[in-house]
């Protein structure tokens, strides 16, 4: 497993804690870039720009990515465009939605 | 793409502050309410005792939650920090203090309550002044700053109002006005101030708590300009004691409110969670409520026994309505709250709870609907004048509120 799919994986640990669905799996997650010096870049979204739980999840996501031991310097870019979709969910994001 | 790392989480202790007093004036209210049952059977509405329970009921319990809400949402819906977080502390104090002096003093001495009265208000213009500095920061207004914006507009016009009566009450200053300022008083407070509040905070609200996305916003345009035409002419027929101002003042109120209820629908139909909690779908329900209550207000307007009915609709606005929706968002704000103290900072770290798993939902369906028919049953043994009647539905009304109460503190153990 590469560092980029160990960040992945520990991201499915960070929950929106209302929709009780992981950031994965919601679809938040837009990009994860490992750089040579293994500093780790994560560009993120939220479902809405006035969410409650913006600094908990960010923060969450920056925490899970640091508990990776290769990991170096962690940057969590959170951005609105483009803007969070339903289709950005995965099956099992959906299906826990009841959808 | 636009980064953007704004921190606009408040400290947790401030809501809490506000939403914790708010608890304590709601089971005081509810106490003087069950041993003051037979002056309001009687339609004595106008009296120290009752005056003391409706102002602890709407000034230290909903007025309270709402600001503890505000100092948490306002933030983080119009991404700013909020201005001065110690002046939101210093507030909490004067505001609580003034509260309970002012309630207190309506009760045993109500010509003397503009000393408490003036304590109060200060506390509640700084609260004005926090929001108006916290939103003027906002980089975007959007129709949420407007319904929010004017709700506090009319939160201060209510207290103007009031110290007018209290002034008016004292001195006989404007008389022959009193009845209109008193109407006004209530008009501006209860379909002013909270309904524009919770119209505002349910757009933010509702999409969130069902995940609704794609839907259209531009209702909320034509809600927020009927409705408050309606406050406008509603407002003007009092002073002018003009019959038809005041029917097309109530009429444009209902269709204000009944499409925002079609609004909400709309959004709730565009939801991705398809099974919806319990406490949130309460607070759809007041909206429901709400619109029917406006409907029932107008269509008393066009018979005879409108002065008769309007004690009792307002009553039944106020709990049905405004109390309903407060208590149902309550369940989801407050977990929120003690979730974001207490494992925020965690996530990430290890395995959190979800929010869900910190507030006991389960009595929500049983505690929600036993409220729903006690209310029911006060305002038709106010109606009928039944005190047996009302005896028995205020006392399970104030149990009710009281394990509400309870189970809400409760959540500070989880």
């Amino acid at each position: 497993m590469n560092i980029k799919e160990k960040v992945i994986e520990a991201l499915r640990s960070v929950y929106d804690p209302e929709l009780n669905i992981n950031v994965v799996d919601l679809g938040l997650i837009y990009h994860v870039d490992v750089t040579e010096e293994n500093d780790v870049n994560v560009t993120m979204t939220l479902t809405t720009p006035g969410c409650p739980l913006h600094d908990s999840i960010t923060t969450g996501v920056r925490y899970a990515v640091q508990g990776i031991e290769e990991t170096k310097n962690v940057d969590v870019n959170l951005v609105w465009e483009p803007a969070w979709s339903p289709e950005k969910m995965s099956p099992e994001g959906l299906r826990l939605l009841g959808r | 793409m636009v980064p953007n790392t704004i921190g606009s989480e408040t400290n947790i202790k401030l809501p809490f502050s506000f939403i914790i007093f708010s608890l304590i004036a709601l089971v005081l209210s509810q106490i003087l309410l069950l041993i003051n049952g037979q002056m309001l059977v009687d339609g004595s509405f106008r009296i120290p005792a009752i005056w003391s329970a409706a102002h602890l009921l709407v000034l230290g319990w909903a007025l309270m939650v709402a600001m503890g809400a505000m100092y948490q949402l306002v933030p983080v819906a119009s991404l700013t920090k909020i201005w001065n977080e110690k002046f939101g502390f210093v507030q909490f104090f004067i505001t609580a203090i003034g509260i309970m002096f002012f309630s207190w003093m309506l009760y045993v001495s109500p010509q003397n309550a503009s000393i408490p009265g003036i304590l109060m208000l200060f506390g509640i213009l700084m609260f004005l002044f926090q929001m108006f500095m916290t939103l003027r920061k906002q980089a975007k207004p959007n129709i949420l700053t407007a319904f929010v914006g004017s709700a506090l507009v009319c939160l201060l016009l209510t207290i103007f109002l009031g110290i007018a009566l209290i002034y008016s009450l004292q001195t006989g200053f404007a008389a022959q006005f009193y009845q209109a300022i008193f109407k006004s008083h209530l008009l501006m407070g209860l379909t002013g101030w909270f309904t524009l509040l919770i119209f505002g905070f349910s757009y933010k609200m509702a999409p969130m708590f069902s995940l609704s996305h794609g839907f259209p916003m531009i209702h909320a345009r034509y809600v927020y300009g009927i409705y408050m035409s309606g406050l406008v002419i509603t407002l003007i027929s009092f002073f002018s004691d003009n019959s038809y101002l005041l029917k097309a003042g109530f009429f444009l109120l209902f269709a204000g409110f009944s499409i925002f209820t079609w609004h909400v629908s709309i959004i709730i139909n565009k939801r991705l969670k398809k099974k919806l909690d319990h406490s949130f779908s309460y607070a759809l329900g007041a909206i429901g409520l709400g619109n029917l209550i406006h409907l029932a207000a107008f269509i008393a307007l066009w018979t005879d026994h409108f002065s008769i009915l309007i004690g009792p609709l307002v009553y039944l606005y106020l709990l049905l309505w405004i109390v309903l929706s407060i208590m149902g968002y309550l369940f989801k704000i407050v977990p929120f709250l003690w979730w974001t103290y207490k494992y925020s900072k965690e996530m990430g770290k290890k395995a959190v709870p979800a929010l869900k798993d910190v507030m006991n939902e389960k009595v929500v369906v049983p505690f929600f609907s036993v409220f729903v028919i006690a209310v029911l049953a006060v305002f038709l043994s106010i109606i009928f004048k039944n005190i047996l009647f009302f005896n028995i539905g205020q006392f399970i009304l104030s149990i009710v509120f009281v394990a509400i109460a309870l189970t809400i503190l409760g959540v500070l153990k989880k």
